[in-house]
């Protein structure tokens, strides 16, 4: 069935590594352009998560999440270029819209770390199957609770997308127009969330029960099923994005 | 008279993959019995005569309309479908209000819906029951709620997708009486069903799908006799037939009626 993931299938090193190895990653890659303030490191933290992505074979799979995001940061350039509190000088002006240079400049920061933030991301996203990152988490001390929660929370969307297929089929069945007008389609709504919402009820009951049947509230120390992702090559690794996290902030503090 | 014609209907929800192909068949005013496996393409088939879904090649005629060129709603007037799950259509609090909510929609006043309603609830049993709220019923008779719903929209063709699913003994007694009066009042019904003693008991022809494809087609008692595509498609003959064979009398018998008839009017060899 279809889940509600980004995951792609692969083999790459980066499929194989640990989630919470990636997530240090992210941490890292995050924290460098702050730490350093400089422009130069934040570009080089997204070339180097640009590279990983190609190297995991991935790369198309963001152009819809990067392309999603530059409209966004479109709109910073023209807000802040136009009216950021330090504009001084102007850099171009475009008919009666006026460009100034610190108000660009504030921008291309901005969106270099939003940048930032998508390429780690994307890199832990795209690689990494939801059900090994909310296990990894649980191995760590995350309540299993909260793990079901949210592994369903994936599960559970598309399996409301069929089932208001199948309402739909059936109002549909019965004469109704979903199709159409605006004013059709509100007085399609309420036959159609009527039973979505009482078997959403009835289905929740019934899983609770099932998950009760098979002791999942006991409070013994629970096992896992897959043998933990992390091995010598995480260590490393792990070892190397801390080494270049405290060398960034000694650099800072002694600079 | 033909109710329903299907014509080189090929149908595929993905492209390299054909669920039905090539099927031909018309329908008349004989109650009709659909089975084969599960993943057959039953409920695919009867979906397309609704028209929830539209063939990827070829046409289907209900009376004189093209599902292709018709909307649902409007085919509702001709035809109707009965879920499998009531709980898929069930959204109002009381039960008549639920059962008059299609006569509503294809277009009749509301004291003749609700008239129909009355008459569809009276049918399936449940008219003491129709101020209460649905969810306060029990599944099998939610089920019979969900029928009494099409049976209120007074079409000319219904169709029943596993009708017996969830019902006891007196459930399954009481579908197929309701089956049985409407075809009396002269309606065409489709019904796809995993019950074999029920489809000897109540339908005149059978269709045996498998693999897409229709592997049979005819009386019911003729269609039983084919043993070994029934054995292909995996499906049994009546149970009744069954023990018939196994006394060693090679012939099909629809109900236990015709057994019982039928072992009355033989001599008995006297014991060697």
């Amino acid at each position: 069935m279809r889940s509600l993931s980004l995951y792609q299938q692969g083999d790459s090193i980066l499929h194989k590594l640990d989630p919470l190895t990636k997530i240090l990653y992210i941490v890292v890659a995050l924290a460098l352009p702050s730490i350093t303030a400089s422009v130069k490191v934040s570009i080089a933290c997204i070339i180097s998560g640009l590279l990983l992505i190609t190297f995991a074979k991935v790369l198309k799979n963001m152009v819809p999440i990067v392309s999603f995001s530059t409209i966004v940061i479109l709109t910073i350039f023209i807000i802040q270029g136009m009216f950021y509190y330090a504009n001084e000088n102007v850099l171009f002006t475009l008919g009666p819209m006026t460009f100034y240079r610190e108000g660009m400049l504030y921008a291309l920061k901005i969106g270099l770390r939003i940048y930032n933030i998508i390429t780690s991301v994307s890199l832990l996203v795209l690689t990494t199957r939801p059900s090994d990152l909310i296990e990894a988490l649980v191995r760590k001390g995350l309540s299993p609770k909260i793990g079901y929660v949210l592994s369903s929370i994936l599960q559970i969307i598309p399996q409301m997308t069929s089932m208001m297929n199948t309402i739909t089929d059936a109002q549909r069945a019965r004469g109704m127009e979903t199709e159409g007008s605006l004013l059709v389609r509100m007085k399609a709504f309420i036959p159609l969330l009527g039973p979505m919402v009482m078997s959403s009820l009835v289905g929740t009951r019934e899983r609770a029960m099932a998950l009760e049947v098979r002791a999942f509230s006991s409070s013994r120390k629970k096992t896992f099923l897959n043998k933990p992702m992390e091995s010598a090559q995480s260590t490393i690794w792990r070892v190397v994005l801390l080494i270049i996290l405290i060398g960034a902030v000694i650099w800072r503090v002694t600079s | 008279m033909t109710t329903i014609r299907v014509s080189n209907l090929h149908f595929s929800y993905q492209e390299d993959f054909e669920v039905l192909k090539e099927i031909n068949v018309e329908f008349d005013h004989r109650s009709t019995a659909i089975i084969g496996q599960n993943g057959a393409g039953k409920t695919t088939f009867v979906k397309l005569l609704k028209g929830l879904l539209l063939p990827t090649q070829g046409d289907i005629w209900i009376k004189d309309y093209n599902t292709k060129e018709n909307t649902v709603a409007f085919l509702a007037q001709h035809i109707g479908l009965v879920f499998q799950n009531p709980n898929d259509q069930i959204f109002k609090s009381n039960v008549l209000d639920e059962v008059s909510f299609g006569p509503c929609n294809i277009g009749f006043d509301q004291k003749t819906a609700t008239e129909k309603a009355k008459d569809a609830l009276q049918m399936v049993g449940l008219l003491d029951k129709q101020n209460l709220n649905p969810y306060d019923l029990t599944l099998s008779e939610r089920k019979l709620v969900s029928i009494a719903s099409i049976v209120a929209m007074d079409t000319d063709i219904l169709i029943f997708d596993e009708p017996t699913i969830a019902q006891d003994f007196v459930g399954r007694e009481k579908v197929k009486q309701i089956i049985k009066d409407l075809i009396r009042k002269g309606k065409l019904v489709i019904t796809i069903i995993h019950d074999m003693d029920f489809v000897a008991e109540t339908f005149d022809r059978a269709i045996v799908f498998y693999n897409g494809n229709i592997l049979l087609d005819g009386d019911t008692r003729e269609v039983f006799s084919h043993k070994e595509e029934l054995k292909k498609a995996y499906l049994e003959p009546p149970h009744v037939t069954q023990l018939a064979n196994r006394l060693g009398i090679d012939k099909v018998f629809l109900n236990d009626e015709e057994l019982t008839n039928y072992l009355k009017n033989i001599e008995l060899k006297p014991q060697a």
